[in-house]
Order: structure tokens, then sequence, then C-alpha cells
């Protein structure tokens, strides 16, 4: 894996509290990369000492070859930063805060001017850009506080929490334009405390708590280390008790029930096995009514390690 | 380090852009200062009726009585005074027209047919002259009086073709009533005064005024910089802390020149405002305006709450401007008073002026002035920096 990112044994206190203990990770060219932990884990001081804002008390960044820290300027030009917390001028248009940075980022008139106007269509405000930001709904200022960060075409963006206090609908544009950056090859990490949205958006994902990186890896991987294997419910309209026995002589599927007009199955990888098995309860001459696949998830694995909820 | 002097600007620029973007400044910034120029030049200026300053002694009738005769003309208003320091002040500034110092025992004098000697402050302008001969004329009225008294005590008992040489005789044993036309020993100021337009005196001191209030009262928009987070996310972008202080305090100035600029600008134009030698004024501004600038950045640095910044500002730069100068020239202010100005930028920022507008003074005639205002800009400026960048780091 060529890194586009890394960083190594990233320490930070504030006076007595540790806030990071201990964080190393690398991001790879076009890679969507989660850091997934509850609050007060340690994700934005992560995200500040990985963004240059905060000097680490150990450790190193670097990002393309180039070292990060507060007085970089070269490693700082491969990164957007999307605060946790919205970073605009409320009294500036959307168009002049986006200007505002794009002269900090140094690019030039014919440039600036185009990439304004396309990072306005990318975050949908071409029709209020003239518009104070102060004016805007809470969606829209989220959504051009990302758009500052996406003026320069970085290599890397970072994104901290940037659904939070956002309306479902806002909250969906805002994770299918993070898809969308991602698809076209710009590597992303991003901070959440929500499961679905590590697990909808991130090739990888680290949990993180309380400072320390405790796991990485592929949802997948993740989910594996726990060893649970995924749970199929078929409901079956005919011989369930036959169905049940055609299943279990599938490669792959380690139990498979009949409970009344229901298959249980426990296998290792639901996705994968679930048309053999429709296939193999067709064949008895069942019908399948009904499919219910309960795989064990990042909630789960979070539970697992550290022995206390994502979430409170 | 290639980026540091564009982003200075870019920063320097977007602070401007707001301060001008924001309609509640207009007024303060725009329109205020020229409403108070205005005001105190139609002060000092004395178009209307005239008032008459009047010190007189106590329970004397006669002056009250030559009081009354002046107060009965249409055109003249009286109004008394306690003592001649302030009669003068308040002449010179053009507050009253005009002033009249009666002498203690006016009446007794004015019975015993002794020489009196009345002091009459007037400004020297045409309207101060015909006034003049206003107060010259119901004074010879009253004496007249006295006159007429007199022949009639001497006559008593006599033929009335005997009075024609009495009436001669006692006109010429009795001495005038003389009004001394002077300014009680105070032409140096009155003269320089004299030699002002009318809305010079008011523009210098509201130009010191405005400028560091302007500064003081916008330094909520530095702290509203910071919590809107954009300074710390500046620091995400290739601009590195010791810019993006530049740009902030570059931002400060910037205001800060705008509202000298203005108002330098707006008064030369509109009211023919005299600011003397163009070099040394350009020279004293840009001092005043960096240390205004540099204040208005400690404020904003030290409170957390814009509001309360904004508030404590206008209360600074109010009382350090009357203080200092900027609402009542520093000649009248007492031998204290003049010392404790002398603790405000406004107090040398306005003898500067004084030097440079009355009486024609270069770079060399207010270097002391030039000088002390920039080590007070450079000592604020340092103190600024150090608890700005705190303010952002922390
Ligand atoms: N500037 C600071 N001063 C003091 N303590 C801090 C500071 N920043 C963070 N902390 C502490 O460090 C710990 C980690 O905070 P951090 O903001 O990194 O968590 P987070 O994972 O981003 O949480 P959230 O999901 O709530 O944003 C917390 O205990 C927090 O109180
Ligand atoms: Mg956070």
């Amino acid at each position: 894996m060529d890194a586009l990112l890394r960083c190594e044994g990233l320490e930070r206190s504030f006076g007595r509290v540790q806030a990071v203990a201990g964080v190393s990770l690398a991001v790879a060219e076009g890679e969507t990369y989660g850091l997934l932990g509850p609050n007060g884990a340690g994700k934005t001081t992560s995200i500040s000492m990985i963004a240059g804002l905060l000097e680490p008390d150990a450790g190193q960044v670097v990002i393309l070859g180039d070292r990060m820290t507060p007085r970089a300027t070269a490693a700082k030009r491969h990164v957007g930063l999307v605060p946790q917390d919205l970073a605009i001028y409320p009294d500036l248009t959307a168009r002049e805060n986006l200007a505002f940075f794009a002269r900090l980022y140094g690019l030039e008139r014919a440039r600036r001017d185009r990439r304004i106007d396309e990072v306005l269509e990318v975050i949908g405000l071409s029709e209020r850009a003239g518009d104070r930001a102060s004016t805007y709904s809470g969606g829209m200022k989220r959504r051009l506080n990302i758009g500052i960060g996406l003026l320069h075409a970085p290599r890397l963006l970072i994104l901290d929490e940037p659904t939070v206090g956002v309306d479902p609908q806002s909250r969906n544009a805002i994770l299918e334009s993070v898809e969308n950056l991602a698809s076209v090859g710009m590597a992303v990490l991003y901070t959440t405390h929500y499961m679905e949205e590590a697990e909808r958006l991130c090739d990888r994902i680290g949990i993180i708590d309380q400072g320390t990186l405790i796991a990485e890896g592929t949802r997948r991987e993740l989910v594996a280390t726990i060893a649970e294997q995924d749970l199929v419910r078929l409901k079956v309209v005919g011989d369930a008790a036959g169905a049940a026995d055609a299943c279990q002589a599938l490669p792959g599927v380690g139990s498979a029930d009949a409970e009344d007009d229901t298959v249980v199955c426990l296998l290792d990888e639901a996705a994968s096995h679930l048309p053999a098995l429709l296939e193999a309860v067709a064949a008895t001459g069942a019908s399948v009514a009904g499919v219910e696949v309960k795989e064990p998830d990042l909630e789960d694995v979070f539970l697992h390690l550290t022995g206390h909820a994502l979430r409170d | 380090m290639t980026r540091a002097l564009p982003n200075v600007l870019t920063i320097t620029r977007v602070e401007l852009l707001r301060f001008l973007r924001d309609r509640g400044n207009l007024f303060f910034v725009l329109i205020l200062p020229l409403a108070l120029i205005v005001f105190i030049g139609l002060q000092f200026g004395g178009a209307g009726g005239y008032e008459v300053g009047v010190v007189a002694p106590d329970d004397d009738p006669a002056a009250a009585e030559l009081i009354d005769r002046l107060d009965a003309s249409d055109s003249l208003t009286v109004v008394a005074l306690a003592d001649e320091e302030g009669l003068t002040s308040q002449v010179s500034r053009g507050v009253l027209s005009a002033g009249l110092v009666l002498p203690e025992d006016y009446a007794a004098a004015l019975a015993a047919a002794e020489p009196i000697r009345i002091g009459y402050l007037g400004r020297p302008d045409p309207g101060s002259r015909s006034l003049r001969t206003v107060v010259e004329a119901a004074v010879a009225d009253q004496s007249a009086a006295s006159e007429a008294a007199h022949l009639a005590t001497t006559a008593v008992g006599r033929p009335a073709a005997e009075l024609i040489p009495v009436a001669e005789q006692v006109r010429a044993d009795l001495p005038q009533v003389t009004v001394v036309t002077d300014t009680v020993g105070r032409d140096e100021v009155m003269a320089e005064f004299a030699a002002l337009g009318q809305f010079d005196l008011g523009a210098s001191g509201q130009l010191f005024l405005f400028v560091f209030l302007t500064s003081l009262a916008g330094s909520g928009a530095l702290i509203r910089t910071r919590q809107y987070g954009v300074a710390a996310r500046m620091l995400s972008t290739p601009t590195r802390l010791p810019v993006l202080l530049a740009g902030l305090a570059g931002g400060r100035f910037a205001i800060a020149a705008f509202q000298a600029v203005y108002i330098v600008a707006v008064t030369a134009v509109a009211f023919g405002v005299d600011w003397g030698d163009p070099l040394t004024t350009t020279l004293l501004i840009l001092i005043y305006s960096i240390l205004s600038a540099a204040a208005g950045m400690v404020l904003g640095s030290l409170f957390r709450n814009d509001s309360q910044a904004t508030g404590a500002g206008i209360g600074i730069g109010l009382v350090f401007a009357a203080l200092g100068g900027s609402m009542m020239a520093l000649e009248f202010f007492p031998e204290g008073m003049r010392r404790v100005a002398m603790l405000t930028p406004h107090g040398w920022a306005n003898t500067a002026m004084a030097e440079i507008v009355r009486r024609d003074g270069t770079i060399t005639d207010v270097a002391i002035e030039l000088g002390v205002l920039a080590a007070m800009a450079v000592g604020l400026l340092v103190l600024a920096t150090w608890l700005l960048r705190r303010a952002i780091t922390r």
C-alpha cells in the first residue's frame, strides 16, 4: 500500500487529560478511512495533529513525503480540512467565503473562479452563492463548511463529524457527496461516532477509544475479529425441515435449523452464500416468503473490544 | 513563506470588507463624525443670536441694571459667569460670542464718579465688533444717567441759566467709563483660534476621537473571527501563525486608516478644513492609526465576548477623548488636567495637530509628539501581538 498519509505514535495531552495516547494509522491514495469512536475518544485531537493545527507531544505525521507540523506549508497544500464546528464567515456570502480561502491556498485568479463555481455546484449552493452565509439553513452552512475544504482539490480530505446536528435529508446529501469525491479518487479521512456512516462510506475503519486506536481493518475484518457468524432467517412456504437439511448440506454453512416455518442458518458470509441458499430451498420444492439477515455490526465489535457501547 | 505577503493582504482585505459590510458601523463611522464636526463648527462660528457672558460682582445694583439693559436687546442674551477664566474659555471656543467683565464695586465707582474700566472680551470677527458697539452703547447710556445725577446734586438751588457752565464742568470732571476692548491678556490663544476656519478645531479633535473609538469599538470583530473558527481554519491552509497575526493586525489598521482618511478627505472637501502640512499630518495620522489598531487588538484579545469588548471600547474611547482634548481644546484645560491629557494618545496627537494647523508646524516641530506616539504604538503592538497569539492558540 503506498501511503498518502502516515502517522506514527501520535500523543497529545491537555493538562492532565491525555486526549490521544498513541495513534498510528495510514491512509492510501484514494482510500476512504473512517475513524470511529464515541464522544471524547480523541478524534478531533488526532485530526488536529494530522492537519497541522496542533503540535503532537510525541509521534509524527507525514503526508506525501512532507512532514506535517503547525509551521509546515507544503504538507498543508495536500490537505483539505473540514472542521467539526462550522468555520465560515457568516457575514460573507458563500462565494466570498470560498474566494477568501481559495486565495489563502494560492489559487490563481482563473483557476480560483473556476474552482469556486465547481465547488458551489458540488455543494449545491450555486443558487444562493451571493447570499450571506448567516441567511443559510443549518444544512447549507454545513455544506459550505465542507466546500471550503474542497477548493484546492486536495489529495486528502479530512472531515470531522460532518453530519452532526444535520437533518436526515442533508445528511444523506453530505454522505453522497463524500461517496462521489471518493469515487473520483480523493482520499478521505472521515471521523464519526455513527457506525452506519463508517460502514457505508469507508474502505477501512479505525476504532478509537480513550485516545487509543484499538482495532483497524475493513468492516469485514473487524467483524471477523469477534468471530461471529451471520445469521440468516428464511421464511419458507412448504417443508421447512427439508429446506433446512438442503441448506445444511451447502459448503460454508455452519448450521441450519427449522423453527416452525423458518429456517435459521449460521454461516460465514451471508452476502456470498445467500443465492446458493435460496436455490437450495427452491430445489426442495418449497418457496421463500421472506429473508432476514442479521450481521454482527461494528457496534458489536466496539462492545466486544471495549466492554461499553459506542453511544450511550 | 512564499505566500506570506499575499496571505497577509488577503486576511487584511477580508477583515476590512466585513467592517464595511456591517451596516451598524456606517452610522458611527460615516455619519456621526461629520455630524459632530458640523455641530461644533456651528457653535464655534456663532451663527444666529448672540450670547454674551458677563462676570459681575454679586449684589451690585448698577451691574444688575447694565445686565438688564443688555438683555433687553432682541439679538442679545446675557449669561452670567462666575469667573474670567471660564468666560475666556467659552468665548475663545465660540460657545459665547463675547464677554464682559465688570469691576468689583461697579455701582459705588459709578456713583462716586471714579474712573471705571470694563473689560470686553471679543472674538476677532465682524459680528463681534458690532456686538461691542451695542455693549458700549448700553454702558454709555448707564454712565449718562450717572452724569445727570451728578449734575442734579451740584445744581440744587441754582437758577437754570447758571447750569450750563456747571453741566459742562461736571462733564469734564467726570471720568469716562471706558470699555477696554482687549482680550484680557489672552491674545495669543485668541489669535490662534481666530485664524482657524469654522470647522478646523472640531475636525482634528473628532479625527482622533473617532479613529481611536472606531478601532476599540470594532475589536469585537476580532473576537468573532476567533469564535467563528475561521482563524483556526486559516492555519490549516498554507498560512503560518505570524502571517495570520499580521493579517488580522493589518485588518485593524486598515479600519483605523479608513476612518482617518474618510474624515480628513470629507472635511477638507466639504468644509474646507485646513489639515496643515500634508507630510506631517500624514505621518501623524499613520502613527496614530497604528496605535489605535493595536489598542483595539489588545481589547479584542483580552475579552472573549464581543459585546463586552465593544462596550468597553466605546467607554474607553470616549473617556480618553475627553481627557485627551478631543472634546475641548487642551488650551482651556486647567494645568493638572493638561498633565493627565498627556497620558492619552489623544493628548499628544491633539497637541501635535495644534502645532501643525495653528502654527504651521512641520515634522521637526512635532518630532517629540510623533516620537511619543510612535513609542506608544510599538508598545501596544507588541502587547497586542502577544495577547492575540495567546488567544488564537489557546
Ligand atoms: N483544547 C482542549 N483543552 C482541554 N482538553 C481538551 C481540548 N481538546 C480536547 N480536549 C479533551 O481531550 C479529549 C478528546 O477530545 P476530542 O475533541 O479529541 O474528542 P472527539 O473524539 O473529537 O469527541 P467528539 O465526538 O465529542 O467530537 C476530551 O476529553 C476533551 O475534553
Ligand atoms: Mg470531535
